[in-house]
């Protein structure tokens, strides 16, 4: 037996697979075999005649499920020369994924004139089509004869002419490195615009490297994300529980929690990456429901109340019992810190969807999902990193005990409703959560200038001018809402501007999506303007989507240049099988993932896409390459 | 094709199989060179219990097709051998994308330039488009065309011996998938999980 055959399983096995192989050569080589394509000559049948003029007439029988290309038909004379061949129009074949090509069904004709056959014996006539089925034939190859106009075959129509290889420049190639603000879409610069591209996966060199520069880089670029506003969020969050854990608190016992709380959080990114890997799904996108986002906010509403002092939460006492001799007795919030960091990464902070994009192609390409899990680790350690130090020396500059600490319960409650709040937002309809904001304001200024006076002037006063300013904004939140506004920091503004703001974002032209057949019957009408196709995938729960609407697609230049394209809006609040397929169709990871497709070729233009956060320069700079 | 082509391809497949005893076949057609030509790249798993000879061409339009859902089959099964077989014969450029691909090789690049060709839209793909595309994918250019003056002879053996195999199995055109025992053409994603699925059922037998 062959050695090379050795990798095989079994050397039976290795037989028995090359048998098989010889009974399918053996269907190949039948020369009807019953089910597998017909060869060319079956399908496309060349007859050749002369009309009256002289003119010779090229005509072509083809088998139904078959094509011929217009632009594949040619003729040589006996020395080689091409000869003028003329084709009517055919019929345009609009396949989505190879733009508008011209063909033939059934039957095809040419004529070549009289004058250009010359006094020569024969010519050669090549065509090439393609099956519907989803087979292209070569191109195939015969001879007229011009004295009997008998056809008969001239061998294949071989490309194989020879085989130098080819020369090329490849300077142009070499360092064709753009400026960063080019190439950057995201504040993380190593997502680069061209990298994901649909079945084009280029590896980020990044993670391919040496594992401890990439857990370091990933370390880092969390550093950099907690720069960003998903991090904010979790700073009231970890320090409330800090707070909460009352009189006890020092730098010691803040590390303590902060670690717990950061670890578990880069624990739900790992674990993202391996769910992800293994399923293609996205999980964050698909946490962010009603359902979940509901049960989140009802947890901060919960912890809010324990800090108004409305209750004592603590861990079920078999929970703490269990875990007691374990922690030295702390396990009980050390657990509760743990649950929160995990919750708060999956719902809290939805912006991971670009590192998530890289890490995944990273592991879709390698099926290393060990790294890819441990580059999101590193990458949610490093996020947390600046936790850990507010955690550890916040703590320590909070006071011991006292009234202090009640208030400073207080102000975290007020914070915690506002996130949970924000969260709500993500799926309750813009004016009720106004509404929400109104009466978080109102019940702040209540509680603020209600309670009873300290006779201290320098806290009274401020405390009371808050507390009305919190009135006043929580009146005019309510006179917002009822007017229809679902911005917090300019609840008036419908009613001075009217509908202008409304106009102004170019997403009102947009054609909204949520299903694959949705999408390519938008992409076909699209098409059929000849614009560039803008696309970009959103979720009424992602918080950069609406980032980047208020500040990208706010910008006057880009909503102008937006306005020469056609809009799609790929809609996917809802996590369904249909806005899954959609997502995969364009390899989305997640929103906000925005791109340009080609009218023409129907395909996404190469360096168009920008996945996460954007600025107007590198988007703009992506409309360039696109045309628009 | 759809399951009911393959199951009638499985019976036509057993009204043939009496024809295995004859020797001549084996002399015609070198299966062990079509498996394991040490020269064709290997995707997939490499100890895969099923193997995917592709036959392929990188200005056709029903390769680029089924070419995701092929690659998401592969991945998803995880043990499927997947052979390339750069078969140039659509247009002029299909040879220069199979020599480019197959120089990429040697940079440990095939999949990434295969992929980067295959993501070409249209049935014209000219160089500077492909090139392009290589680049954007990773491919150290320079190191690219050393590679083609260096290994030159070696890829267009490589190449001649996938147009010889092709002939010596009268494959009509591109694609063309051979699936364990199976010949198969342009198939969705199911149709790949279907086949795969079929194969590896008919070498359990």
């Amino acid at each position: 037996m062959d050695p090379s055959l050795l990798h095989f399983p079994s050397i039976r096995g290795a037989v028995l697979r090359a048998l098989a192989l010889v009974a399918l050569l053996v269907l190949a080589a039948l020369p009807a075999g019953a089910q597998s394509p017909p060869s060319a000559d079956a399908v496309f049948a060349l007859t050749a005649s002369r009309d009256t003029s002289g003119d010779l007439k090229l005509g072509w029988t083809i088998a139904d499920g078959n094509y011929l290309y217009r632009d594949k038909i040619g003729a040589r004379d006996a020395a080689g020369t091409a000869l003028p061949v003329t084709t009517p129009a055919g019929e345009m074949k609009d396949d989505p994924n190879f733009g508008p090509t011209e063909v033939y069904h059934r039957e095809a004709e040419a004529r070549i004139a009289a004058a250009d056959l010359g006094d020569g014996k024969s010519l050669t006539v090549t065509f090439q089509g393609c099956a519907e089925a989803g087979i292209c034939y070569p191109p195939a190859k015969r001879t007229v004869d011009l004295a009997t106009l008998a056809v008969s075959a001239a061998g294949p129509a071989s490309l194989a002419t020879g085989f130098a290889m080819p020369k090329f420049d490849a300077s142009p190639f070499v360092d064709e490195a753009e400026p960063a603000s080019e190439t950057t879409n995201s504040p993380i610069a190593w997502i680069a615009p061209d990298a994901p591209a649909p079945n084009q996966t280029a590896a980020t060199p990044l993670m391919a490297g040496n594992p401890v520069v990439m857990l370091a880089a990933f370390l880092g670029f969390g550093l950099l994300l907690a720069l960003t506003p998903c991090v904010f969020p979790m700073i009231p969050i970890l320090s409330g529980i800090i707070a909460r854990s009352g009189a006890e608190t020092s730098a010691k016992r803040g590390f303590a929690l902060s670690l717990a709380y950061v670890l578990a959080m880069a624990a739900a990114y790992a674990l993202l990456g391996v769910v992800a890997a293994w399923s293609g799904q996205n999980l964050q996108a698909a946490l962010q429901t009603p359902w979940a986002l509901g049960l989140m906010s009802l947890v901060l509403v919960a912890l809010a109340l324990s800090m108004f002092g409305l209750y004592e939460l603590q861990a079920p006492a078999f929970l703490t019992r269990f875990l007691q001799p374990a922690t030295g007795g702390t396990g009980g919030s050390l657990m509760g810190a743990a649950l929160l960091g995990f919750g708060s990464a999956l719902i809290v902070g939805p912006c991971v969807t670009p590192p998530l994009a890289a890490a995944l192609l990273y592991v879709s390409q390698t099926g290393d999902v060990a790294r890819g899990a441990s580059a999101l680790f590193a990458l949610g350690l490093g996020m947390g990193l600046p936790l850990i130090a507010v955690g550890t020396f916040g703590a320590g500059i909070l006071p011991r005990a006292g009234p202090w600490l009640g208030r400073i319960k207080g102000v975290f409650g007020v914070i915690f409703l506002g996130l949970a709040i924000e969260m709500a937002g993500r799926v309750l309809p813009g004016s009720l959560t106004l509404g929400l904001w109104a009466l978080l304001a109102i019940g702040t200024g209540v509680a603020l200038t209600a309670s009873p006076l300290s006779q201290r002037p320098l806290i009274d006063h401020p405390r009371r001018t808050l507390g009305f300013a919190a009135l006043v904004y929580g009146a005019v939140l309510i006179i917002g809402a009822s007017a229809g506004a679902e911005d917090p920091l300019r609840p008036l503004a419908v009613l001075t501007e009217g509908r202008a703001t409304a106009v102004a974002t170019p997403y009102e032209t947009a054609t909204r999506v949520t299903s694959l057949a949705a999408m390519d019957a938008a992409i076909g009408n699209a098409r059929q303007q000849g614009r560039p196709i803008f696309v970009s995938f959103t979720a009424d729960w992602c918080t950069v989507c609406k980032t980047n609407d208020r500040t990208v697609f706010r910008d006057p230049e880009i909503v102008t240049r937006l306005a020469r394209a056609s809009l799609i809006v790929a809609d996917v609040t809802d996590t369904t099988a249909e806005t899954q397929a959609l997502m995969q169709r364009y390899d989305v990871v997640g929103p906000p993932t925005m791109l340009l497709i080609d009218p023409q070729t129907g395909r996404e233009i190469d360096g168009t896409r920008s996945i996460g956060a954007t600025t107007t320069a590198a988007f703009g700079s992506n409309l360039r390459r696109a045309g628009v | 094709m759809n399951r009911r082509d393959l199951l009638a391809l499985s019976a036509t497949l057993l009204v043939t199989a009496p024809l295995l005893a004859t020797a001549a076949w084996a002399q015609q057609v070198d299966v062990n060179a079509i498996l394991n030509d040490p020269e064709a790249p290997v995707g997939g798993n490499p100890k895969g219990d099923v193997t995917i000879v592709a036959y392929l061409d990188y200005n056709c339009i029903y390769c680029k097709k089924s070419a995701p859902d092929l690659d998401r089959v592969v991945k998803e099964d995880g043990k499927i051998r997947l052979i390339y077989k750069d078969w140039p014969i659509l247009s002029e450029s299909s040879m220069l994308g199979a020599q480019l691909a197959l120089g990429a090789k040697y940079q440990g690049g095939y999949e990434k330039a295969h992929h980067a060709l295959m993501g070409l839209s249209g049935r014209k793909a000219d160089q500077t488009a492909m090139l392009k595309a290589m680049k954007a994918a990773g491919i150290d250019m320079t190191r690219l065309q050393s590679d083609l003056d260096t290994h030159g002879p070696k890829i267009s053996a490589l190449l001649q011996r996938n147009l010889a195999q092709a002939d010596s199995l009268s494959l009509t055109g591109t694609p063309t998938y051979l699936v364990g025992p199976f010949r198969t053409s342009t198939l969705d994603y199911a149709g790949f999980k279907q086949v795969v699925a079929d194969a590896r059922a008919r070498q359990a037998e």
